[in-house]
C-alpha cells in the first residue's frame, strides 16, 4: 500500500427541489419543465464547480438532463434534482450553500430544497482530505449547519462491512411534508453504487496512455472505452468519455432519463474503480441490471467490490450477488434514512484474496 | 464575405435551406450545431466551435436550435445535444455526439482537408 496516492473514493452529493408553477417554462423538445436545466446556466455552474476544485472536460444532454464530465468526476443536472460525485481531495461538500442560493432565487420559477443525500465509501488515505472531510462527523456537522432549517428530518449512519476498507457512510435529511414535484416521475428511480478495489493489474493497465505519447482528453477516453469493453456494457446508451495522462478515466453513459457513470484510478496499490447507475422497479428488468454489473466486475476484476442500492426492493438487491462472479458476499447490512428509504450495502470479495 | 469565420444560427427553415444548399454547391465542409438554448453541454462548447471557425474560413458552420427548427432535428435524429453533423455536398460524412473537444477538433481537421486536396 502507497504511503500516498490519488484517493478514487468519491464523495457524492444529491440535492432534490419541488416547485410549485404551472408556468414553468415547457420547450417543445424538452416535454417537460425545464427547472434547475434553465436556472443552473453553464455559467453559474463553472462558478460553483470552481468552489469544489474541478472543471467540466466533456458533457452531452438530451431531453431529460444534462450530464457533465469532471476532472474530478461527474456532475447530473435534471429539471429537480442535481447529483455531483467528486474524488480526489476537492471539497464537495462546499458546493451545498451556493447551489441552494442559485437554485431558490430565480425570479421566473420557485424552487426550494427538498431533500439531500450524501453518501460515500471509506477514504483509502483519509489523512489527506481536507476540512470538512476530515471525518464523517465532520461532515455531517458541515452539512447540518448548512441546510435550510426546513429540513427537519435528518439522519447519519456509517453502514458496515467486516472490512475496515469498505464502509458507507450516508447522510439524508428531507422537508416533512411529500413535495409537489415538477418533472418526470424520478423519484421512482433507484440508485446503485458499486465500488471495486485492488483491480487486476493487467486490467487496470487498460487505463494508462503511453509514456511520453499520452494527452488528457475524450478521444483517449473513447480507445480506453472501446479497449475495456465498457461500450459494451449498454450498447444503446450515449457516452461521453475522457482519459487522463499518464493514467485514469471517466465517462457518463446517457440512455432516456438514465445515467451511468465510469471513474477508474488505476494505479497498483491504490486501485479503484467506481460505476453507478439507475433503474426504475417499475420499467427494468432485474436480469439486465445483474448482467451489466457482470459486464462492469469483467472489466475490472477488482479483489473486493461493495456494492449500496437506495430505493431499490428487495427483488433488486438480492439478486445483486449473481453478478459477482468468482466472488464471495462477505456482508450484508440494511437502514432506512429519510427521503432515501432503503439502503442495502453489500459487500464481496474475490476468491484470490485470503 | 462577411459570414466566413462565424458561426452562422438559422433561425427559420427557410435561411437553414438556403445556407445548407449554398454549402452543398460550393462543396465546402459543412459542420451544423444542433443545440438547445437551455442544454449546459452546449454553452461549454459554444466558445471552442466559435473560436474553430474564425481559424477556417473555408469551412462552413451552421447552429440549429432543436427548439427553433423542429423538424430538421428530427429529420437528423438528434437525440442529444450538442450534435455536431458534418455534411459534404449535402450527405453526412461524419458525427459527433457531445461536447468533446478533442473529436471535434479532430473531425474538422480530417474533413476540412480533404477538400484542399479535391
Amino acid at each position: 500500500m502507497a504511503a500516498t496516492g490519488f484517493e478514487g473514493f468519491e464523495k457524492r452529493l444529491e440535492l432534490r427541489f419541488y416547485g410549485d408553477d404551472p408556468l414553468a417554462t415547457t420547450t417543445q423538445y424538452s416535454s417537460s419543465p425545464l427547472g434547475l436545466r434553465q436556472i443552473l446556466d453553464f455559467d453559474s455552474l463553472v462558478q460553483v464547480l470552481n468552489a469544489v476544485q474541478c472543471t467540466v472536460v466533456s458533457a452531452v444532454g438530451n431531453r431529460y438532463f444534462d450530464a457533465y464530465v469532471l476532472s474530478e468526476s461527474s456532475l447530473f443536472v435534471y429539471p429537480t434534482k442535481i447529483i455531483i460525485k467528486t474524488c480526489g481531495t476537492t471539497q464537495l461538500l462546499k458546493s451545498i450553500r451556493p447551489l441552494i442560493q442559485l437554485a431558490t432565487s430565480s425570479h421566473d420559477q420557485d424552487l426550494s430544497l427538498c431533500a439531500l443525500r450524501y453518501t460515500r465509501g471509506s477514504f483509502i488515505f483519509p489523512e489527506s482530505q481536507p476540512s470538512p472531510h476530515t471525518s464523517f462527523a465532520d461532515e455531517v456537522d458541515y452539512i447540518n449547519r448548512h441546510l435550510p432549517p426546513s429540513l427537519r428530518r435528518r439522519k447519519a449512519a456509517v453502514m458496515p462491512s467486516n472490512l475496515t476498507s469498505h464502509s458507507w457512510h450516508v447522510f439524508t435529511a428531507t422537508t416533512d411534508q411529500a413535495p409537489h414535484l415538477i418533472g418526470p416521475g424520478l423519484e421512482s428511480f433507484y440508485t446503485v453504487e458499486v465500488c471495486m478495489t485492488e483491480l487486476d493489474r493487467a486490467q487496470a493497465r487498460n487505463f494508462f496512455q503511453p509514456p511520453g505519447k499520452g494527452r488528457n482528453g475524450d478521444v483517449a477516453g473513447k480507445e480506453m472505452t472501446k479497449l475495456t469493453g465498457i461500450s459494451e456494457i449498454n450498447p444503446g446508451s450515449i457516452i461521453c468519455d475522457f482519459g487522463f495522462d499518464p493514467c485514469g478515466y471517466s465517462m457518463n453513459g446517457i440512455d432516456q432519463e438514465r445515467y451511468s457513470t465510469i471513474h477508474v484510478t488505476p494505479e497498483d496499490g491504490y486501485s479503484y474503480a467506481s460505476f453507478e447507475c439507475v433503474g426504475s422497479a417499475f420499467d427494468d428488468d432485474v436480469d439486465d441490471l445483474v448482467e451489466v454489473l457482470r459486464k462492469v466486475v469483467r472489466v475490472f476484476g477488482p479483489g473486493v467490490v461493495s456494492v449500496s442500492t437506495t430505493g431499490a426492493t428487495r427483488e433488486v438487491w438480492a439478486q445483486l450477488g449473481r453478478a459477482m462472479e468468482g466472488m464471495k458476499r462477505r456482508s450484508f447490512a440494511v437502514d432506512e434514512f429519510p427521503a432515501a428509504g432503503t439502503v442495502v450495502f453489500q459487500t464481496f470479495t474475490a476468491g484470490r484474496r485470503k | 464575405m462577411a459570414e466566413e469565420g462565424q458561426v452562422i444560427g438559422c433561425h427559420t427553415v427557410e435561411v437553414w435551406k438556403e445556407h445548407f444548399t449554398k454549402a452543398a454547391e460550393s462543396k465546402k465542409l459543412a459542420v451544423v450545431d444542433f443545440t438547445a438554448s437551455w442544454c449546459g453541454p452546449c454553452r461549454f462548447i459554444a466558445p471552442i466551435l466559435a473560436d474553430v471557425a474564425k481559424k477556417m474560413p473555408h469551412v462552413v458552420f451552421l447552429k440549429v436550435d432543436v427548439d427553433e427548427l423542429r423538424a430538421v432535428s428530427k429529420e437528423y435524429e438528434v437525440e442529444a445535444m450538442p450534435t455536431f453533423i458534418f455534411f459534404k455536398e449535402g450527405k453526412i460524412v461524419d458525427k459527433v455526439v457531445g461536447a468533446k473537444k478533442d473529436e471535434l477538433l479532430m473531425s474538422i481537421d480530417k474533413h476540412a482537408a480533404k477538400v484542399a486536396s479535391a
